[in-house]
């Protein structure tokens, strides 16, 4: 059963400070286009995710527009310049209203 | 002898049907279709895909105001050939610079004949590292992907790369 709006994100586990990170981010979700027929012959409604935002610490960085055309399951990578230990935070909506959350921890290596 | 010649006819001439539907394929397929004259309203490089269609013309008019797009500090990664149109892994680099003062705002990705052809933004700011995006998206048929830089002082660069697709991914 898969758990809709369950969010991964995942970042180096070594990271330094000023370190260019790459920072993968995995929402599950149907991002069904409208345009699919069921078994039935029903039209399965378009459900998607619209809009999600990247928040380090209390900073937004980043914001994406996505449509049905951004495949099932999104999976976005990017890079990030990892310049102070935070939360880096993962909000998604999707069309029919519900916010998805995900984060993971920005920590520099000790030694 | 005579027994055999029939089945050695039919197996010949099954060779040179094969042959010949071979050849006739490779005729039709390889055909360059000329692209519509009529679209093209900006101002495309020479080796620029044409404008297909008015969506797309009406995203470059919205998103950009018809300034021009120039073709560099992009780059844009995608098999020529997707097998499924469900899942084409696309990656976007640039080189252009992700300092305070100079970045990058926005990248669009446009596949001129998806039913949505404006298929994703990324919303940009400095405190992301240099853009190398890499994500999955849909295809409908044979298309130009476009991917599209927006510097924050307004400029426009991009990459463009054409993929054919048999698989419908969007419905």
């Amino acid at each position: 059963m898969p758990e809709t709006g369950k969010t991964r994100v995942v970042v180096p586990e070594r990271i330094q400070r000023g370190d260019v990170i790459r920072v993968q981010i995995v929402v599950q979700h149907p991002m069904d286009t409208g345009l699919f027929r069921d078994a039935n012959a029903e039209i399965i409604p378009a459900y998607f995710i619209n809009d999600v935002q990247i928040h380090y610490g209390d900073e937004q960085v980043a914001q994406f527009e996505w449509t049905t055309g951004i495949s099932k399951d999104p999976l976005v990578s990017f890079q990030l310049r990892a310049e102070r230990e935070a939360l880096l935070t993962v909000t998604s909506k999707d069309n029919r209203g519900k916010e998805y959350r995900g984060s993971a921890e920005i920590k520099f290596a000790t030694t | 002898m005579a027994v055999n010649d029939p089945i050695e006819r039919r197996s010949f001439l099954q060779a040179v049907g094969l042959i010949g539907l071979a050849v006739a394929t490779e005729g039709l397929t390889g055909a360059a279709r000329p692209l519509p004259a009529a679209v093209r309203v900006t101002r495309p490089g020479p080796d620029d895909p044409p404008i297909p269609n008015e969506i797309v013309q009406k995203i470059f008019t919205e998103r950009f105001q018809n300034r021009p797009i120039q073709r560099g500090h992009v780059t844009l990664d995608v098999a020529a050939m997707a097998e499924d149109g469900r899942y084409v892994p696309v990656i976007v680099e640039s080189d252009l610079p992700m300092t305070a003062d100079t970045y990058v705002k926005a990248v669009y990705l446009v596949v001129d004949h998806n039913p949505d052809p404006l298929l994703t933004v990324f919303h940009m700011t400095p405190a992301l590292g240099p853009v190398a995006i890499q994500t999955r998206i849909k295809m409908k048929r044979t298309s130009w992907i476009r991917a599209i830089a927006e510097t924050n002082s307004g400029e426009l660069w991009a990459d463009y790369v054409k993929v054919e697709t048999t698989l419908n991914g969007c419905g």
